[in-house]
Parts: C-alpha cells; sequence; structure tokens
C-alpha cells in the first residue's frame, strides 16, 4: 500500500487506535481537510506560469550550450594528450633517433661519433698529429733546400700523402 | 491525476532535456506547489517566487530522480525550499530585530491591515505551529498518502498520524 488511492485511512488508524477511535479521528481528519477544500488557496496566474516555462526554456539552452563546451574540452584534452603521447613515442621509440644520426654524421666521422673510446680515440689523433706534424716538417726541410736538386717532386709526393692520411682519418 | 505511464515518459522527456515536457510538468504541479507554498507562508509574492525557484531547480536536479514516487521527490523539493526560505527570514529577521523594536507600534498596525487582507483558513493556520502547518498542506496538496509523507519526514506513520489528527481537529475549532 503505497498511493493514496489505496489508503484505508480506517484500518490505518486501528493499527494505534480502537476501532471506535479510529472511526472518529478519520472523520475529524475528513471534517479538516474539507476545510481547506472550502478555502481554496489562490491559483499561480498565467504570468507568472508563462514566465516559469520561459526560464525554464533558458536554463534548459544553457545547460545544453554547457554540455556542448563540456564536450568540446574533453575532445581537446583527449587529443591534446594523444598528441603527447605519439610525440614522446617517437622520441623515444622511434626512428627519429637514426635521422639525427645521419645528421651529424655529414659533419663528423662515425666512427669517433659512435665510439666510446675515448682513450683509443685520443691516441689515434696523437698519432696522426705526429704524422702530419712529421710530414710538415719534411715539406718545410725541402722548401729550405734539404732534399738536392729534386725538391719540387718530393713536395708534392709529400702533400698528395698529406691529403690521403687526413682524408683517411676523416673517413674514419 | 496523470497516468503514472504517461507521467513516466514526460518525466523521462524531461531526463532528455526537453522544454515541451517540462511545460507539461509545470501544467500537472505548479497549482498545488503554488497552494503549497501559499499555504505555508501566507504570502502570494514568495509564492511567486519559490514556485519559480522550484521548477528551475527541476531542470538542474531532474537527473537525481531515480524512479520511486515522483509525486513525493517533488513535494520534497519543494519542502527544502520552503526551508531554505525560512532559514534565509530567519536571519534577516534577526538583523531587523533592533529595528523592530523602534517601530512596534506602526508594525502592529501594519500587521492587522495585512492579516484583514488574508483569508479566514491562512491565519488560522498563521496560528499553528510550522511543523502542523507544513503536514497539513503537504496531505493537502499532495497526493501522498501516510506512508509516503512519514517516510519523507523521517518519522514513524503513528506520529505523522496523531499529528495530522490533532492539527486537523484543532484547525476546526480555530474555524469554528
Amino acid at each position: 500500500m503505497n498511493g493514496r488511492s489505496e489508503e484505508n485511512l480506517k484500518e490505518l488508524f486501528e493499527k494505534f487506535v480502537a476501532s471506535e477511535q479510529a472511526e472518529k479521528a478519520v472523520e475529524d481528519i475528513r471534517k479538516g481537510e474539507q476545510i481547506l477544500r472550502d478555502n481554496p488557496a489562490p491559483k499561480p496566474s498565467d504570468e507568472l506560469i508563462a514566465g516559469i516555462k520561459s526560464e525554464i526554456a533558458i536554463s534548459l539552452l544553457h545547460k545544453k550550450e554547457n554540455a556542448i563546451r563540456y564536450t568540446l574540452y574533453k575532445v581537446a584534452a583527449v587529443a591534446a594528450i594523444v598528441f603527447i603521447l605519439t610525440a614522446i613515442s617517437i622520441r623515444f621509440f622511434g626512428k627519429g633517433e637514426e635521422t639525427e644520426k645521419i645528421m651529424y654524421a655529414s659533419i663528423i666521422p662515425t666512427a669517433i661519433w659512435e665510439s666510446d673510446d675515448i682513450a683509443a680515440d685520443d691516441v689515434e689523433l696523437a698519432v696522426l698529429t705526429a704524422e702530419v706534424e712529421q710530414v710538415a716538417d719534411e715539406i718545410l726541410s725541402l722548401r729550405m733546400g734539404g732534399n738536392g736538386g729534386n725538391g719540387q717532386s718530393a713536395i708534392t709526393e709529400l702533400e698528395i700523402e698529406l691529403m690521403e692520411i687526413e682524408s683517411d682519418f676523416w673517413k674514419g | 491525476m496523470v497516468e503514472s505511464n504517461s507521467l513516466a515518459e514526460v518525466i523521462s522527456g524531461c531526463k532528455g532535456g526537453d522544454a515541451e515536457c517540462f511545460s507539461q510538468i509545470v501544467d500537472i504541479y505548479a497549482s498545488r506547489l503554488y497552494g503549497y507554498f501559499y499555504r505555508l507562508s501566507g504570502d502570494s509574492s514568495v509564492s511567486d517566487d519559490l514556485l519559480s525557484e522550484l521548477f528551475v531547480k527541476l531542470v538542474e536536479k531532474i537527473g537525481s530522480y531515480k524512479g520511486g514516487s515522483f509525486e513525493s521527490w517533488i513535494f520534497r523539493v519543494a519542502t527544502n525550499i520552503f526551508h531554505d526560505y525560512l532559514r534565509g527570514k530567519q536571519r534577516r529577521k534577526k538583523l531587523l530585530e533592533a529595528r523592530k523594536k523602534q517601530l512596534k507600534s506602526k508594525l502592529t498596525e501594519e500587521k492587522r491591515s495585512e492579516a484583514e487582507m488574508l483569508d479566514r483558513l491562512q491565519i488560522q493556520l498563521k496560528n499553528m505551529d510550522t511543523d502542523t502547518r507544513e503536514l497539513i498542506t503537504l496531505r493537502f496538496y499532495s497526493q501522498l498518502s501516510f506512508k509516503e509523507i512519514a517516510e519523507m519526514r523521517a518519522e514513524p506513520i503513528g506520529t505523522t498520524l496523531a499529528k495530522m489528527h490533532r492539527g486537523l481537529k484543532k484547525l476546526r475549532e480555530m474555524m469554528e
């Protein structure tokens, strides 16, 4: 028993008071409610009802606007997250690193760039420097006339040798 | 009274943001809710405001209605709105208390003339305590059973019945 239409007031009162008293209570309630029926409250004006309906329409409009704005913010946030995740993935897991490596390799010898053995690299550099210096000394001595009469061809040979050394070094 | 099936459809439409369905809810409930507010406040201007507030709140809160008696739900919202109004009124009353003392004689005169404008029932309802007035008006303007009213008020049904009986008997005596 939930709705008022199914309500039996007398039975309800009889749960708490005797049948006679219950009947009297029901009668009191009926008469009391009759007073309220005989003195009806004023009705809301038509203007008020129209005003309420238009207020509801405005509220619904705002609600829809907010829902659309919320959806747009959500889509933008998801797009931003996807973009960031993609960028991070490419940076750490993608092939971007190889592209960078090729770029550097065109400027610096790959053998040196990739090498982690600084001590070994230093030794090679020292040997190369010594070779270059030796050849330079030889060129200087030839120019000073320290090689008999065949100076010019010897200089040319040394210069070729020097270029080869340099070229070998930069090739790795 | 609206068929419960068609009311369920209207409520479902309201949840979907259909203005026409809200309009139907206004048509179904506005008159009774207005009467409820009027008999509680005794002021048509306050009743206008409270009724507007209720329906605007309904747009926001309709999603929180999860089934059960809609009648009970909407009258609970109305009761809460009236209680908020009372709390605000009491705050304003405290602020004006000092000034009221100064203007006591004038106010008594005004009160009398205001009371003369109200109908006889309203005057007697104003003389009753708020709780009984609320119970009588809720029972009269809603279609709620005593069981539903007792549940809403979180009190045993025997208490609700006894208060209602006492209240209406007293009202009848005062009106005679």
